[in-house]
């Protein structure tokens, strides 16, 4: 335990030093202050892009994050041979990986969280800038606290993305499990039109192929509920505590299987 | 007595290819002793298989068959690893991190804590004298501080047993000069250490015993007095400021001058020439030392006789 | 954390083990989570892009990976909706499917892709077809094709498709026969055109030259073009069985002055079957036949 709080607060302290993700928030708050100006172009739909631009600015942004760092701090790492430093360390494998785990954690959540105060600056000053018979025809209000969960489920998607991002380094040069984790990150979005496969294709064989790559692959859809939020539309709160579940289960899965490879890994 | 290091029919093969895969043997069947105290040299061209073992060695990667121990237990044993340091071969750490955090990073994971880490930490940047640097970020030291950083991190838990993979590599003289110093005050505190290198001259000074590997064998190992015959047959001294009246003068004393670049000049010495008397009086006419080293060729004949003897593996 | 013997890897066992049951585990909660829950979908789905002209600039090298992506999106939007709005029109619950957003993607598709016929075909067909199946606007699947028309080179199956849908959605005869004859003199365009544009003009509604135009379709190497003919066909088939059986009834009746109680009285030795097996029925008010209940080849063109 004490090995891993070590790792992560290494992991931690050096990403935080790191150019492109410090980059990567810069450009997400310029972004959002940016979505001000193109809301004044959209004709009375001026929060909704607002909400719908800074939430997919946290969005994105958070991911080219997650991938960097997660890639950067393992396949680099295993790359250049600094893993030998730790290795050679009373620390064992699975201390390695569980510690740049929690790291990465905790550097996507400082990243988050200031892209986050940004975006809830604007909001603010939208609001307060508003007159109030505007404000009225809003379909949710400008600090709508829905954000929050809408954000945090985005959290947890990154979760998953930076525990893909960790696993495919576990074995895999850093372009390759780049490649693989954008790649399953974009699949995981498409997930829900496998699920309606079963309407449109007539193959029995097809449908239960896509019925299983459906229920194999990460399954990103249901983190996004930025629409109901927006629309100010109801949360089912019972879906998304199982999506939650969902994200908990297939995060151990994904360390699980990280550390199984890496524990038997050589390197060279 | 349990020996420090022991090997036994270590082997590791290698899949080569992706589409023809074919077993390429990178190490065959070591079998090594090394006792406690010892300092052990451990030689060989590049490719003869010296990373492999120490890589063997740290688990870093897993034997094809045979095993290792260290101090008496299993090679990547963790309260082994306690007991132990290693240096990689062109070591990297972390960007990002001072030499000072690194350092305290690795200290910590020793279970060192509170005041004792900045004083754990003190000592080892002294020994490698990289004071200058403490502050630092990594990504902007050269590759001979890089190195020391990786020395310092080896010494951080004052191991018994010190790893050293082509520890001198990267290094200046000075450096050199530390890093012998350093081994040999481990070795008069009782430690075992373990290096490899293709340096020879380095072995010699140092090592009691040597290992040659060649090939992935272990072509000869023993003490390097029984080894050798140690014939002398001359010295190499490099020197610079060297100005041409001093060099005329030189002429009945040594064998060839050979200029080489920066103003340097290289002086080939006969066996029976006192090379520091020669120095002291071409420190007196302004010139400076570059280097010194003796040549033995026996040691590099020796070398070289059992290198080019070993049969490539199929 | 044991020491790990040197001879031997570490092993897995557990690792393995515990990979199984977690995946089983992310199954089983996506499947309780699932039941009883889809994902959201806006009141009026905001297609970022509504503007073919936009894509094309923003897409730049893409724009043909992705069209075929809105491609699947069009397929899988319209085919659930097909799904929704059948199992709405079997509860008979009113038609509330709509497809509002039908067009808008094939606009995107089609402009993104201009050569991709499949879209332009599929997109017309079933923009054509009426409630519950469809949106019913034939007058936008004749704007697709037109469009075809003029980023796709003139394909003579555009014409010929517009000259379908004025013939079979819209019905005017006048206007499909010009356009089949337009379809006829387009290279490549094969043989059997110009006489089903005159064969239209002629007798345009009439059963044969329908019969014509599907046999035509079903050689079709698109799929569901092909069902859909077979579909139309067994519908004239059975259309000319009930006339059949219908004269044969009334000719009894006109002889015997009162109905036929059996079917061999009019000539058959069992109760005639559709196409598709389906027995037909009798309707007892008016004493004619008519296509048996739960065949689906209901309801019946015109």
């Amino acid at each position: 335990m004490r090995v891993i709080r070590l790792i992560a607060g290494a992991v931690f302290k050096e990403s935080v030093r790191d150019r492109v993700p410090y980059a990567m928030v810069v450009f997400a708050v310029l972004l959002i202050a940016a979505s001000y100006l193109i809301g004044q172009l959209t004709a009375g739909q001026d929060m909704k892009t607002i909400k719908d631009l800074g939430l997919a600015a946290l969005s994105i942004f958070g991911l080219f994050i997650a991938v960097f760092i997660g890639i950067g701090l393992v396949s680099k790492e295993v790359e250049k041979k600094s893993v030998f430093g730790l290795l050679s360390k009373p620390v064992s494998r699975t201390q390695f990986i569980l510690g740049k785990y929690a790291g990465l954690v905790m550097t996507l959540a400082v990243n988050l969280g200031v892209m986050t105060m940004a975006f809830f600056a604007m909001l603010y000053y939208m609001n307060a800038t508003t007159p109030a018979g505007v404000r009225a025809a809003w379909p949710s209000p400008a600090m709508d606290p829905r954000l929050l969960l809408a954000i945090g489920l985005i959290f947890a998607e990154l979760m998953i993305v930076t525990a893909l991002a960790l696993f495919f380094s576990a074995f895999s040069s850093p372009l390759l499990a780049t490649l693989l984790t954008l790649g399953l990150w974009v699949a995981g979005h498409f997930n829900a039109d496998l699920r309606n496969f079963e309407n449109v294709v007539d193959s029995a064989v097809v449908v239960a192929v896509a019925r299983g790559v459906y229920y194999v692959i990460p399954n990103l859809a249901p983190f996004d509920v930025k629409a109901e939020v927006v629309y100010g539309m109801p949360i089912a709160m019972r879906a998304v505590s199982f999506t939650l579940i969902y994200a908990a289960v297939y995060i151990a899965l994904l360390l699980t299987a990280t550390v199984t490879i890496f524990r038997r890994r050589d390197f060279k | 007595m349990t020996s420090a290091i022991e090997t036994e029919a270590l082997t590791k093969e290698f899949r080569v290819g992706f589409w023809r895969p074919r077993m390429h043997c990178a190490l065959d069947a070591l079998t090594l002793r090394v006792e406690a105290g010892e300092v052990f040299g451990f030689l060989g061209p590049n490719g003869a298989g010296k990373s492999t073992t120490l890589k063997l060695l740290m688990q870093l990667i897993y034997p094809t068959s045979g095993r290792a121990t260290i101090l008496g237990r299993p090679a990547g044993d963790l309260d082994v690893k306690r007991r132990i340091g290693f240096l990689a071969e062109n070591p990297y750490y972390y960007d990002y991190l001072t030499v000072e955090e690194v350092l305290a990073y690795f200290a910590r994971l020793f279970g060192v804590s509170g005041a004792a880490v900045a004083a754990r930490v003190g000592a080892v940047i002294e020994d490698v004298g990289i004071e200058a640097y403490r502050k630092t970020k990594l990504r902007a030291l050269s590759k001979g501080n890089l190195q020391r950083v990786g020395l310092a991190q080896a010494l951080i838990n004052d191991p018994e047993v010190l790893f050293l993979d082509e520890p001198m590599s990267g290094l200046d003289p000075i450096g050199r000069h530390h890093v012998r110093d350093l081994i040999l005050k481990l070795r008069q505190r009782g430690r075992t250490v373990f290096f490899s290198s293709h340096i020879l001259s380095d072995a010699e000074s140092l090592c009691s015993r040597v290992g040659i590997m060649a090939q992935g064998r272990l072509v000869a190992c023993g003490l390097v007095s029984e080894m050798l015959a140690f014939e002398l047959k001359g010295w190499e001294l490099v020197v610079s400021g060297l100005s041409d009246d001093v060099a005329g003068r030189l002429r009945t004393r040594v064998r060839t001058i050979t200029p080489l670049t920066h103003a340097r000049f290289m002086l080939d010495l006969p066996p029976e020439a006192e090379p520091e008397t020669l120095i002291g009086e071409l420190r007196a006419t302004g010139a400076q030392l570059v280097s010194l080293n003796p040549v033995r060729e026996t040691l590099e004949d020796y070398f070289v006789k059992q290198v080019s003897a070993a049969k490539p593996r199929t | 954390m044991s020491a790990a013997t040197v001879d031997s890897r570490p092993s897995n066992r557990v690792g393995y083990v515990a990979i199984a049951v977690l995946m089983a585990a992310s199954i089983g909660v996506q499947i309780v989570r699932d039941r009883g829950w889809a994902p959201f979908v806006p009141p009026d789905p905001t297609l970022w892009l509504q503007s073919g002209r936009v894509a094309e600039k923003v897409f730049l090298g893409y724009r043909h990976l992705v069209a075929d992506v809105y491609w699947m999106r069009a397929v899988v939007y319209y085919g659930g909706k097909r799904q929704r709005a059948g199992a709405q029109q079997q509860s008979r619950a009113p038609a509330t499917a709509n497809f509002e957003q039908l067009y808008p993607l094939l606009d995107l598709v089609t402009s993104l892709d201009p050569h991709f016929l499949v879209a332009y075909r599929f997109g017309a067909i079933f923009l054509a077809e009426p409630y519950p199946a469809g949106p019913g606007r034939p007058d936008l699947a004749v704007q697709l094709l037109e469009r075809g028309i003029e980023r796709d080179n003139g394909r003579w199956e555009y014409f010929e498709d517009i000259g379908f849908v004025y013939y079979w959605w819209i019905k005017d005869y006048q206007k499909a026969a010009e356009w089949f004859k337009r379809a006829g003199e387009q290279p490549g365009a094969p043989a059997w055109l110009e006489p089903l544009a005159a064969t239209t003009l002629a007798q345009g509604g009439d059963r044969q030259s329908s019969r014509l135009l599907w046999t035509q379709l079903l050689a079709s190497d698109v799929e569901w073009l092909r069902n859909s003919a077979q579909l139309r066909l067994r519908q004239l088939d059975a259309m000319d069985q009930i006339d059949e059986l219908n004269r044969r009834i009334q000719e009894f009746e006109a002889r015997e002055k009162k109905r036929p109680t059996d079917w061999r009285q009019v000539g058959l030795p069992s109760a005639p079957l559709d196409p598709t097996g389906t027995p037909y029925r009798v309707n007892p008010k008016t004493g004619l036949v008519d296509l048996g209940p739960g065949s689906i080849l209901f309801p019946l063109p015109r």
